[in-house]
């Protein structure tokens, strides 16, 4: 007699696999071109640096990502352990604790991958990439790993203008002369140390690529939004590394994957198949960073009808195609084709009258209650799980002010969780889980609420 | 005429609660036991001395919610259901204006918005004991107290202390240090239940607060918190009378509700295996 076993909650896309075994040839990458003999970076995800490095034959890893995949194998505890060991304190950033461990234990084994390291590992270094975006723990940070190896840093300034001053062409222009700056003295402190020159030509190839790849992940997220959501947030996870931490310059592996993928999603579209085998009742978003070390409760929420169909961190831009024609200068060409301006991105995510308000209301506040919001209402989400990170101030800080807004704007409500990304001591499963099934009751609530109100859904 | 009955039975970390409902959700019976390391061998002797004390048998319940940290080891419930939907029911149906309810049980807090009996948001507290009954026993304690007069004695103090820390070590710590420079007792207990309300004041005003603020759990017992969390909060406190009873009742009630909609869609009811023993593992 056959025994009928229950499918699981979560169903992944075959896709996914592929691209995911693109990260563990990424890092094996890495290992190899060590041995060889060739250098390898260590770096920030920042947007800027990587596709120049690989451009002049440098292999890239990274360690906010092997952190997470430390952390996803259970295997950060002892880079976490050892980090405290070295007097670093328990308050501080997951990701930088996990690769401060790796690295000492890397100086313990003369300079070498510890055994215990998941994936491969990372290998020594022969430079590192820091950079001032995002969060001020990345300073320190990796300079501090670079004197575990005696090996250079060099830190990538980005602007960071405010909202109020992203508006204004002159701040975006200026930003623009500021990034080529900063990237020509990059490009010279690698050649210095290189011994060699810039390959500009497979700046723009590889530059390319990436916009290809982002143009892929963009419409796969336009998928999205069908009812039911084909994608969990979990392949998203899965996949993003392969985007975004690119080992090497050629793109046409994760490009092809990516194609693969768009192709499955829109089979599933088309057959009204879900990214969980359960019947979706809730559509939901991750606002925040994942809990790499128990991305098992997000099953734990799919085997409850809770669809993840959307997630803050990590998402596309939309498309878009840049006259670089007056440009003649590779790096201005390298930075006009990727950044853009609050303006550009508000008339391509808005309305006409949309934005004229959106505008006014920043020009009065500093800001706009409507940012922020967009996927939120654009994939129909039933409830939204806040992240908050109890080691990181830049991801958790606006967090509260976000779930306000979700709800005065929106009618949304915001299950908040308190965890860590990495450290899985910081995260208590159990009661989330408790808070989750409560949580349902005021999904439900306004969910009524938004009918009422005439809203969409 | 034939009376129906429904049970709910609360399954909290430090307190197991029962109790039977009439058709007209009038309590005929309740028992409050202490839950302790073996909960799954006491939910049946807890719901049988309730069921003894209404003159009831098992047969007679039309439905058993059970709820709290343990409801899925109750063996004979019919149903499981989380503990902050049945105290948002529990607690609008002794106080139906209540806007805002706060519960502080053995191990957590809770803040509950509640709008005509629904749970529209909650916070809870999770990372630590800090603030919950757990600390107030441990605090009586130290003391050398009963738990049950924390309450009385706080209310004699005349220049109450400042405790800066909630944690539950730490401010033994302080506790002892308070005593041995020759603080009165009362300050020193008055000052700890300061501690406690303004770190759930804390907590809850994320919710808004608007009366009728009701205060339910086993740390609601405590005159001392009662006084110190309306001076914290602003606004007076309604506490029921017994005010552990709130998930017990609010499970029940659910429970009357759905057995009432499936009597009028014509269904059955759907009760599950009520098996009167200790919840194992290996069935």
């Amino acid at each position: 007699m056959t025994q009928e076993t229950k499918p699981r909650a979560l169903n992944r896309l075959k896709s996914m696999y592929a691209l995911r075994a693109e990260v563990d040839r990424m890092y094996e990458g890495g290992v190899e071109a060590s041995e060889e003999g060739k250098p390898v970076a260590w770096v920030m995800l920042e947007g800027w640096s990587n596709a120049i490095l690989n451009a002049m034959g440098v292999k890239t890893v990274f360690p906010e990502n092997y952190s997470s995949l430390c952390a996803a194998q259970g295997m950060a505890e002892p880079f976490m352990e050892r980090s405290e060991a070295e007097g670093w304190p328990s308050h501080l950033c997951g990701y930088a604790r996990a690769s401060v461990g790796y690295s000492a234990r890397m100086v313990d084994v003369g300079g070498k991958i510890p055994p215990e390291a998941p994936g491969g590992g990372m290998p020594k270094p022969t430079l590192l990439v820091a950079s001032g975006e995002t969060c001020d723990a990345r300073f320190k940070w990796f300079q501090s790993l670079g004197r575990f190896f005696d090996a250079p840093v060099w830190t990538l300034e980005s602007p960071s203008p405010g909202i109020r001053e992203r508006l204004s062409s002159e701040t975006y222009e200026r930003n623009v002369q500021f990034l080529i700056k900063e990237l020509k003295a990059f490009v010279a402190f690698l050649e210095n140390l290189l011994g060699k020159k810039m390959d500009w030509d497979m700046l723009e190839f590889t530059g390319g690529g990436t916009n290809e790849i982002n143009r892929l992940r963009w419409e796969i997220n336009e998928l999205r939004k069908s009812r039911p959501g084909p994608m969990h947030t979990r392949d998203f996870w899965s996949v993003m590394t392969a985007a975004l931490f690119r080992g090497a310059a050629d793109p046409e592996v994760i490009i092809e994957g990516h194609q693969k993928m768009y192709d499955e999603v829109t089979e599933r579209v088309e057959k009204g198949i879900a990214g969980i085998n359960r019947p979706e009742k809730y559509r939901m978003s991750f606002e925040g960073l994942p809990p790499w070390h128990t991305l098992g409760f997000l099953d734990q929420l799919a085997e409850r009808g809770w669809n993840f169909v959307i997630e803050s961190a990590y998402r596309p831009m939309r498309p878009r195609t840049v006259d670089l024609s007056m440009y003649d200068d590779p790096m201005e060409r390298y930075v006009r084709r990727r950044y853009r301006s609050l303006e550009e991105s508000l008339q391509e995510d808005y309305e006409p009258d949309e934005v004229e308000a959106i505008k006014n209301e920043i020009i009065r506040d500093g800001t706009s209650s409507r940012l922020g919001l967009k996927h939120i209402s654009d994939y129909q989400v039933d409830g939204v799980v806040l992240h908050v990170l109890l080691t990181c101030r830049a991801t958790s800080a606006g967090l509260n002010l976000l779930q306000r807004k979700i709800l005065d704007v929106l009618k949304v409500p915001s299950l908040v969780i308190e965890g860590d990304i990495i450290d899985a001591s910081a995260f208590n499963a159990a009661e989330a889980l408790r808070k989750a099934e409560a949580f349902e009751e005021t999904m439900d609530h306004y969910r009524k609420v938004r009918k009422e109100l005439g809203m969409p859904w | 005429m034939v009376r129906i009955y429904f049970a709910g039975i609360d399954l909290g970390s430090t307190m197991t609660k029962v109790v039977i409902l009439d058709e007209d959700e009038q309590v005929c019976a309740y028992v409050v036991n202490h839950t302790g390391a073996e909960h799954r061998r006491l939910a049946n002797k807890v719901m049988e001395e309730a069921l003894i004390q209404a003159g009831l048998c098992i047969e007679d319940m039309s439905f058993i919610m059970a709820t709290g940290y343990g409801r899925i080891n109750v063996p004979f419930a019919d149903k499981q259901i989380t503990e902050l939907t049945c105290h948002a029911r529990g607690i609008a149906s002794f106080f139906p204006n209540v806007k805002l309810a706060i519960d502080i049980g053995g191990q957590d807090v809770k803040g509950l918005k509640i709008r005509n009996g629904k749970l529209l948001d909650f916070v809870m507290s999770d990372k630590c004991a800090a603030g919950t009954g757990r600390f107030l026993e441990v605090t009586a304690e130290t003391l050398g107290l009963k738990l049950e007069d924390l309450g009385r004695i706080s209310l004699g103090s005349t220049q109450k202390i400042s405790v800066s820390s909630t944690c539950t070590v730490f401010a033994q710590q302080e506790v002892v240090n308070h005593l041995s420079n020759d603080v009165p007792l009362e300050d020193v207990v008055a000052g700890l239940h300061d501690a406690i309300a303004s770190r759930v004041a804390r907590m809850v005003r994320r919710l808004k607060v608007e009366p009728d603020v009701v205060f339910t759990g086993g740390v609601a017992k405590n005159i001392g918190v009662v006084k110190a969390l309306a001076e914290s909060l602003g606004c007076p406190i309604l506490v029921p009378e017994e005010p552990l009873l709130s998930g017990a009742i609010g499970a029940a009630i659910i429970g009357k509700e759905l057995t009432f909609k499936a009597l009028a869609n014509g269904e059955t009811i759907q009760t599950g295996e009520r098996r009167l023993e200790e919840a194992t593992f290996f069935k």
